[in-house]
């Protein structure tokens, strides 16, 4: 085992002190972190309401909700959601890192500025965005009856469809800059001597961003992709403010639904719903270790 | 001793007072456990408390919406033997929301009901001398009114009510259901969502949006109480659906429309059927209080006529005390009393169930999908009957 050997190099003196040093993190990672996810485990076998008895029964909450169309519609949402959202994130990260990593005037207001979005909480910019898409007033429907988009004023809540898009665009606009910072750090530990030497055998400028840009970005872009997918995976914040769910039900995530489930004091199916939720972002995460060969790469 | 309540900071500097001056009186410190004005997040908190078994808070407000589950989970301290005296209050508000297994278990601290607004002015030019008594009425007034409106202001509509995915489209839904002599549930364990009265109304609802149309396209979207409040405020609207609150904002000095704006009961499919949502907040005392004879007493405080009088002089609440509706100082305060008082005698409750927070969310889910257009009337709520009968099922409810 890799670890033991990693243990071997240090003196039995050493490692104590570290496990003692270590002890207080582990302890409020255990109490705070591995004990709340362990009772949500627990919590998704019982049915647990207020006004009944709380009773085991086993796996009959995975039973409803896998029966349910209301998880499904949330499933295809929530995972069509973090497509959409995550593969604009890393393109626009990719454009943007590499604008940002030039020379030219202005750049380091630029890089301060562009990681405004990513430093408003959620819960206000999704306000902002509100009173953007707002019917009546909103900045929106103003560009169109004043650019002559369209004839009436468009109720970009109203579909599925509409709703869908504008709750990307309000998270592609916030959490591009975090895409782009971690990309920024990883172009910048590209060696320069190896442009250089790309150049000098002739390879043109796109020939050395496949070759050589592209490749040499690609763990630190699966890190900022596994982050921005886990983090999509669970969205509730701008759909709760946005749309609230509707219209119609049609815009819920998987963690609007368990929250919906808390709100009713239905604490068994909620956990349940949590469950879920975190085995997909582990599959997820699974998928993209595989699919970047990190296990490679680490050693 | 503690209280737990929410509201506005106006609100809560009340109760501030009310409780100070009841520590005068009694010698019994209170202390005000504040929370936000949001219903479902003074849920949350006091589901955790009463959930948690503490001895704290020993008084607290719940919705009407709410008191159901509260209750059926035994939480609620019977308030029976405490020598309260029932019949001050609306006797409809405490058999139908403060009763639970014939026991008492709370009572009407103020009193809110669906009501309808219209613009006397707008009428009157109109050769209309009485609002609207029947949906027909108000539709073809609408259809009258609103293209001349709407030549000077195109953002003019005629209708606007709650009709958000939220519990608000709850709320007017029954309104609506009722007074085509529907409703959601007879008792307490049977649903009657897909009835014949309940489709003929929510395709009206739909038809509001889509058909004539009367109510504005983000109906479904963005309108919840303080979105509609603000339209027909600033002069965008002919009608409005809300709760008593907006009466005094809509008269309050830098109104727009002071002084045009008229109250009314809703409409009715018939003459004369006409139906409002039950809302408000009730005083009731945790099970696990360590001091319940004070808080008896701190309950009896505040619903006695000394501080419901002021309750509605400084808060404009209306008071869950009929008795005091005829007071010649609040009729002076409030003229609009003497209607509201005839609102609430005959306002319907939501269904007092413990899962009623789980039932309306899947109306208003299958509701607002008919508003927006997507699913037919009657197979929403098709739908909503079978999803609400599974839920009794998975409950074990007989």
């Amino acid at each position: 085992m890799a670890s033991n050997n990693f243990l071997q190099n240090y003196e039995k003196g050493e490692v104590r002190t570290a496990c003692f040093f270590l002890a207080p993190l582990l302890l409020i990672v255990g109490i705070f972190i591995l004990l709340p996810v362990l009772g949500t485990f627990y919590n998704s076998f019982f049915l647990d309401v207020s006004f009944l008895p709380k009773q085991f029964i086993g796996l009959k909450n995975y039973a409803r909700l896998l029966s349910s169309p209301d998880f499904w519609q949330a499933l295809r949402f929530t995972l069509a959601y973090t497509v959409a959202a995550v593969s604009l994130e890393a393109v626009f990260g990719v454009a943007f890192a590499l604008l940002l990593n030039e020379v030219f005037v202005g750049r380091t207001v630029l890089r301060v500025v562009i990681l405004i979005p990513w430093a408003i909480p959620t819960i206000v910019s999704a306000r902002t965005w509100q009173l953007i898409y707002e019917y009546t007033y909103g900045l929106m429907n103003f560009l169109v009856m004043n650019l002559g988009i369209a004839p009436e004023r468009i109720n970009w809540m109203g579909t599925e469809f509409g709703a869908f898009w504008a709750l990307v665009f309000a998270d592609v606009w916030k959490t591009t800059p975090f895409v782009v910072l971690i990309l920024l750090a990883g172009l910048q530990a590209i060696p320069e001597d190896l442009y250089q030497q790309a150049k000098v055998d002739g390879a043109g400028l796109f020939r050395r961003f496949y070759k050589i840009t592209l490749p040499m970005l690609k763990p630190v872009l699966v890190i900022a992709m596994i982050f921005r997918t886990i983090d999509s995976l669970r969205m509730f914040d701008l759909v709760y403010v946005l749309t609230g769910g509707g219209p119609g039900g049609s815009t819920r995530t998987l963690s609007y639904l368990g929250f919906e489930a808390f709100a009713n004091d239905s604490f068994g199916l909620g956990s349940t719903v949590s469950v879920i939720t975190f085995l997909i972002s582990l599959a997820i995460t699974l998928i993209y270790l595989r699919a970047g060969k990190f296990s490679e790469q680490l050693k | 001793m503690t209280f737990m309540v929410g509201g506005a900071p106006n609100e809560l500097a009340f109760f501030e007072k009310i409780l100070a001056s009841y520590t005068v009186d009694t010698g019994v410190p209170v202390t005000l456990i504040r929370q936000s004005t949001d219903s479902a997040q003074r849920k949350q908190g006091i589901l955790l408390s009463l959930r948690g078994q503490q001895t704290n808070p020993d008084v607290m407000l719940v919705d009407v919406g709410w008191i159901g589950q509260i209750a059926a989970s035994g939480w609620l301290e019977p308030l029976e033997k405490y020598d309260i005296d029932k019949n001050v209050f609306f006797q409809s508000v405490i058999e139908l929301a403060d009763t639970y297994e014939n026991k008492l278990i709370g009572l009407p601290l103020y009193i809110d009901g669906g009501l309808l607004y219209y613009r006397k002015d707008l009428l009157a030019e109109n050769g209309f001398s009485a609002p609207p008594s029947t949906w027909a009425e108000l539709r073809d007034m609408s259809e009258r009114i609103v293209p001349r409106q709407k030549a000077q202001n195109p953002n003019f509509w005629g209708y606007v009510w709650q009709g958000a995915q939220y519990e608000g489209l709850t709320c007017n839904s029954l309104e609506f259901f009722t007074s085509a002599g529907g409703g959601f549930f007879v008792g307490t364990a049977t649903p009657v969502i897909d009835q014949q009265a309940n489709v003929t109304a929510l395709q009206f609802m739909r038809d509001l949006l889509h058909k004539q149309p009367i109510s504005p396209p983000n109906t479904f979207t963005d309108m919840k109480e303080e979105e509609v409040r603000l339209f027909f405020h600033n002069s965008n609207a002919l009608f409005e659906r809300n709760w008593p609150y907006a009466w005094g904002l809509h008269n309050a000095d830098d109104s727009p429309i002071k002084g045009q704006v008229g109250m009314a009961p809703l409409p009715g499919f018939k003459k004369g059927q006409s139906a409002s949502t039950l809302g408000g907040w009730h005083i009731v005392m945790s099970k696990y209080s360590d001091m319940k004879s004070e808080s008896a007493s701190l309950i009896k405080y505040l619903t006695s006529a000394r501080v419901q009088k002021q309750l509605s002089l400084k808060l404009g609440w209306n008071p869950g005390r009929s008795d005091i509706y005829d007071d010649a100082e609040l009729l002076k305060a409030n003229p609009a009393l003497q209607n509201l008082k005839q609102v609430f005698k005959n306002a319907v409750p939501r269904p007092v169930i413990p899962y009623y927070s789980s039932v309306s969310q899947i109306l208003q889910k299958h509701i607002n999908a008919t508003l927006a257009d997507r699913v037919p009337a009657e197979q929403a709520l098709k739908q909503a009957q079978i999803e609400v009968l599974e839920l009794i099922k998975d409950y074990g409810i007989k």
